[in-house]
């Protein structure tokens, strides 16, 4: 051979390398399918949903993501849903309560049935909840059954649990962040926290409007409609197919969104983008409640965080409205800095006011504290700030709250780190301010138990108070909403007071979707927004 | 006796340079690189004058380039002009700080294994498998296990670029340890370090410079490739913070300044040093238009 | 030297590689700080669920025991199970490395068929109007910084021309032809960006081993006795400098195509490894990126092996068996 014909050789089976590499097309189904007549809506459309991250786990009792909660909620239905002011609706079940004060029910749609035919009862909810209470997969539901004891599956559609102590939030709580899973799929595979469920035995089962199919990691995720979803009118979703696909950048996705390769994003708009989409056009922007937070805490086991004078200056340092205005683009409302926001309007106490920005007052408090500026005007303070870098909004006013601090003296050095560090030092209290946000804080007595008890599992600022905690077990065993309410009401009065959190905003989110798209229904918390099983179940596409 | 060996054995260094920068400077493209490089260097050290030190927040948000703000302003209403100007400063220091390290470690190596051949073998397997390891996701994995800061950065880029050095350097060392006037050099004194300060060192130094320039500019594109991915320094400006900041906030497709003009700085600064080096090997190649 | 033990040392070489790519990243893992369980599990997460999860993992044994069991299942072939996703290693990286592989292959081919003539028409014309905008033209692709250029190129030919689709590898839904059709829409912006950012390498190398070789005694000899410039130029010349761009090649799989296409896969949503093992970073999925680094080790060491049998079939001396 000539050197020429030689790298012709190389250069030919390269190509045929390559070739061969893709030589694996998928293969049509058997069925024709007739989709995209002409018309004004379109019959059995698709819809593209774009989102930022990849799934990781199919099994929802695991995974934690933001697309893994979109994905797998098409498929394995919550007990309850919420409202836009926090309250629970029915979902899967229609009533729930309390027979006693350690005893509670669930009442489910009669006549709900898995996509392989076999009917949903109440077996499936008590084995799910049983199964997480003894196995303990890494999943949010989890962290709530602390005082769960047991589900008794007593007829085809009533669940009872025995709690191991009266807990007036267990019943809600439980029944909104659950997915029920069947049990004849995930039973025989052993432990529910290592069951990946990645649908290698025969795919997927499903109770909710869609079911997966096909799955290209880092591109698409393919879900097919189920005929008997009774949640939506007609018992029939719109769109025959739900296409998630995957792009981490958001950029691109938004471009496809322009473009028409998506129908809709699930993640939330960057505040910046909001009034750029609105005005595109072929575009709709719609709000969806928040029904989180974004704080700040001081964590109490530094000596001068310990200080009531300290916390109250650091709170005064902040720019709440810049931030509110600047960063989040006035899509967020103030709290009152109180950990019970406006959204929750039953408990909402609005005689709370916001902590006044004003670097002057934090001087004289520090002074008062017993704390001399040097000749520069600088307190002999330092703190060291974390927060998670893939959370944009917050590396954004972690530099804002650095800057006020700096104007009353005091020193804060900001740590951005990246997510699984955060979490390993949030977790180890190796911070002196922690900022950070809380995508849905439903139910007062619940998220107060968590944040503030001496063992709560989020109690970042590491706050002991007797009279809190009083306030706060008080709460979680009443059963009467209106003699809740008060209570609930003062223990925010002294998390406010003393500066135990700094609850700065709730967000108000914005996601887009295209035009010739409509009939969402939109349910609070980025988690919910447009992409409830309901919603996407519920959404047409007209023809242009 | 000494200065008699070195007038003998010493390689007429001066007159090669001279030689070099007459031929260099009739090449306008190395001559245009080099002023670019040197404009941005000074806008790096003189960027208090040029511009405040972008904090807080600013009136308008977005807003495209005008009289007021040369560059536009960001998401937080920041001037992007100060923003490019100060983080010229981090960009070029973590380049010049990792091309450093790498090349003093590269370098370093290089001579020492061509000069003691037992140990040559030991870094040459070295080298080869360093580089053969996957430079960026191994960067990414150190940068987030260890906490992106500056320092983290310097080092994980350092540590992945001095492979490259000792390969380069190597060769040619090689080539200088076998010449006779080194083997002439060890029979005079039995001082290897010596003889590598004296002979090696002077002779792999146009080597070395064309590395600086050119590990540098890497230096500049994996530092705002980390950044982009998130994990650069959020406590100092730079380049590809601005970039990073830019995608967070998903201005880059709406907002074309955000992205334009550090992309613009890091495009420079590596087109730059590329075609110095390029231009500064083919100065010192007589051969060349031959 | 015999060929039989040029092939037993290359392969040992080519263990010896891969063992220490495992090491690295397998050390680099566990002496790093950063937690798997608390990267997994959400934030309500108690000392229960932790302790049991590190035992899940193995990670609570020491690290000699973690790295002598590891090594024992890697030899019988298994990477273990994914510690985010409780699946194979195997499955999970083998979805990924063919969309890495054909962008990387269909772009190095490119690169190639261009950067080589590009070469040779600038070492030349050295010094020529020629050869400064083919040096300059070059050094521009690999001075541009990738993300950005993504979404303007996203921005122009996909949402103002409409050309191509934008994210993603192929369209969902699509068989047989139009299949293959939808793969190539969406392999050509990210080829071309990667295309672009490795150009210049290519022909800057090729330019220089040129116009050295063009300097050698032989090619003065050719062209003293009368051969054409063009025929000494692209047959004698060119072999020799194609020499030092068989090594870039395999130099730049390493260096730029296996790690540099995370950029790539992120901007242009791309199913491909390198985005992967950027979420494996983000989730801490040990045996994920364990298997990732060892399996990129390994087309490092193939696609040595290839460039050092292309190296002997286009030098003679190597194949003499010097």
């Amino acid at each position: 051979m000539t050197p020429r014909s030689r790298v012709a050789a190389a250069v030919a089976a390269a190509t045929a390398v390559i070739a061969a590499l893709a030589a694996c097309a998928p293969e049509a189904p058997g069925s024709g399918s007739n989709a995209g007549t002409g018309g004004q809506a379109v019959a059995d459309p698709t819809l593209t949903i774009a989102t930022t991250t990849d799934v990781v786990n199919f099994n929802p009792l695991v995974g934690n993501s933001r697309s893994d909660y979109w994905i797998t909620n098409l498929m394995y239905p919550h007990l309850l849903s919420i409202g836009a002011d926090g309250q629970k609706a029915p979902e899967l079940a229609e009533k729930w309560g309390y027979v006693n004060s350690t005893t509670g029910f669930y009442e489910l749609k009669p006549g709900m049935k898995w996509s392989d035919g076999k009917p949903l009862t109440a077996k499936d909810v008590a084995y799910t909840l049983n199964a997480v209470k003894k196995d303990a997969p890494a999943g949010t539901l989890y962290g709530q059954l602390t005082n769960f004891a047991s589900a008794t599956a007593v007829s085809d559609t009533r669940v009872e649990i025995k709690l191991s102590k009266p807990d007036a939030s267990l019943i809600p709580e439980i029944g909104f962040w659950g997915n029920v899973v069947p049990q004849h799929v995930f039973e025989p595979a052993g432990s529910v926290a290592s069951f990946a469920n990645d649908g290698k035995n025969g795919g997927w089962v499903s109770a909710g409007p869609y079911v997966l199919k096909t799955v290209q990691r880092g591109q698409s995720y393919t879900m097919e409609r189920v005929d008997n979803y009774p949640l939506v009118p007609g018992g029939k979703p719109k769109a025959a197919k739900v296409v998630y696909r995957v792009y981490p950048d958001v950029n691109a996705e938004i471009l496809s969104l322009k473009n028409g390769d998506v129908d809709a994003i699930a993640n939330t708009l960057p505040p910046a983008q909001v009034k750029n989409l609105k005005s595109s056009p072929g575009i709709t922007v719609e709000e969806v409640p928040g029904l989180g937070y974004a704080h700040l805490t001081y964590n109490m086991t530094k000596p001068a965080l310990a200080k009531k004078e300290v916390r109250l200056a650091l709170a005064q340092t902040v720019d709440y409205n810049a931030i509110r205005k600047v960063v989040l683009q006035d899509q967020a409302v103030s709290t009152g800095s109180s950990p019970i926001m406006p959204v929750l309007k039953t408990f909402y106490d609005d005689s709370l006011k916001e902590y006044e920005y004003n670097p002057d007052a934090a001087r004289m408090l520090l002074e008062q504290a017993g704390y001399v500026a040097d000749g520069n005007g600088k307190f002999p303070l330092t703190f060291r700030m974390i927060y998670s870098l893939q959370d944009p909004v917050t590396t954004q006013w972690a530099n804002l709250v650095k800057d006020g601090a700096a104007k009353a003296g005091v020193t804060i050095q900001l740590q951005g780190l990246e997510r699984n560090t955060y979490l390993a030092k949030t977790n180890a209290g190796d911070f002196d301010i922690y900022a950070g946000n809380f995508a849905i804080m439903d139910d007062p007595a619940t998220n107060m138990a968590l944040t503030y008890l001496p063992k709560g599992a989020i109690n970042y600022s590491y706050v002991d108070d007797p009279q809190l905690n009083a306030l706060i077990e008080k709460a979680r065993v009443t059963f009467d909403q209106k003699e809740q309410v008060p209570i609930l009401q003062q223990a925010a009065k002294l998390v406010h007071d003393n500066v135990y959190d700094n609850v700065m905003y709730t967000q108000n989110l914005f996601v887009a979707h295209r035009s010739e798209w409509s009939g969402f229904s939109v349910k609070p918390s980025e988690l919910l927004s447009i992409v409830n099983p309901v919603s996407v179940a519920s959404a047409t596409k007209t023809a242009k | 006796m000494n200065m008699a060996v070195e007038s003998a054995v010493t390689p007429p260094a001066p007159r090669a340079g001279w030689l070099t920068w007459r031929r260099f400077r009739r090449e306008p493209l190395g001559l245009a690189a080099l002023i670019v490089l040197a404009l941005l260097v000074l806008i790096a050290a003189a960027a208090p004058l040029l511009a405040g030190y972008p904090s807080g927040y600013g009136d308008a948000v977005l807003a495209p380039p005008s009289g007021d703000h040369w560059f536009g302003t960001d998401s937080l209403g920041l001037d992007v002009f100060a923003e490019v100007v100060w983080g010229a400063r981090q960009s070029l220091l973590v380049a010049a700080a990792a091309s450093l390290i790498a090349i003093v470690l590269g370098t370093l190596l290089a001579v020492l294994g061509a000069y003691f051949r037992t140990l040559d073998t030991v870094i040459s397997v070295i080298v080869d498998l360093t580089l053969s390891l996957p430079v960026l996701p191994l960067m990414i994995l150190v940068a987030a296990l260890a906490g992106p800061s500056t320092l983290t950065i310097i080092f994980v880029i350092a540590a992945f670029s001095w492979p490259e050095v000792t390969r380069v350097v190597r060769s040619q060392a090689l080539a200088i340890v076998r010449l006779p006037y080194v083997d002439a050099a060890r029979l005079m004194t039995s001082s290897p370090f010596w003889i590598i300060r004296r002979h090696v060192i002077p002779a792999v130094v146009p080597l070395i410079l064309v590395s600086v320039v050119l590990t540098s500019s890497r230096a500049v594109l994996s530092a705002a490739g980390l950044a982009f991915l998130g994990l650069g320094d959020p406590n100092t400006w730079s380049w590809g913070r601005i970039l990073y900041e830019a995608q967070q906030a998903g201005a880059m497709s709406t907002a074309w300044w955000l992205p334009l003009f550090p992309s613009l700085a890091i495009f420079l600064l590596v087109l730059a040093s590329t075609l110095l080096s390029t231009a500064y090997n083919d100065a010192r190649n007589p051969r060349r238009n031959g | 030297m015999s060929l039989f033990s040029f092939v037993l040392r290359r392969i040992g070489r080519g263990v010896l590689t891969l063992w220490f790519a495992v090491t690295v990243t397998f050390l680099m893992l566990r002496l790093l700080p950063g937690d798997p369980a608390l990267a997994i599990a959400s934030t309500n997460m108690t000392p229960e669920i932790r302790a049991r999860l590190l035992n899940q993992y193995g990670l609570d044994q020491s690290l000699p025991v973690q790295y002598v069991k590891y090594l024992g299942r890697l030899v019988q072939g298994n990477l273990g199970i994914s510690f985010s996703q409780n699946i194979s290693v195997t499955d999970s990286l083998m979805e990924m490395l063919p969309w890495t592989l054909l962008l990387v292959g269909v772009s190095l081919l490119v690169t190639i068929l261009l950067g080589i003539p590009l070469g040779v028409v600038a070492a030349s014309r050295a010094g020529g109007v020629v050869d400064r905008v083919v040096q300059v033209v070059a050094v521009t692709g690999q001075s541009l910084f990738v993300p950005s250029v993504g979404i303007l190129l996203l921005y122009v030919f996909g949402l103002r021309l409409g050309l191509f689709p934008i994210g993603g590898a192929y369209t969902d839904g699509t068989y047989g032809g139009d299949w293959y059709l939808s793969v190539l829409t969406h392999l050509v912006l990210p080829a071309v960006s990667l295309v672009l950012v490795q150009l210049g390498a290519y022909v800057l190398t090729v330019r220089s081993t040129l116009i050295e070789s063009l300097g050698e005694d032989y090619v003065v000899l050719a062209r003293a006795n009368g051969l054409p410039y063009r025929r000494v130029l692209w047959k004698h010349a060119l072999r020799n400098a194609l020499l030092p761009t068989t090594t870039l090649i395999g130099l730049q799989i390493c260096l730029y195509l296996v790690g540099g296409v995370i950029l790539i896969e992120t901007v242009y949503a791309y199913p491909g490894i390198g985005r992967g093992i950027y979420d494996a970073v983000v989730r801490l999925d040990f045996p994920l990126l364990q298997g990732a680094f060892l399996l990129l080790a390994a087309v490092v060491v193939v696609v040595n092996m290839i460039t050092d049998i292309v190296y002997g079939l286009l030098d003679p001396r190597v194949k003499a068996g010097s």
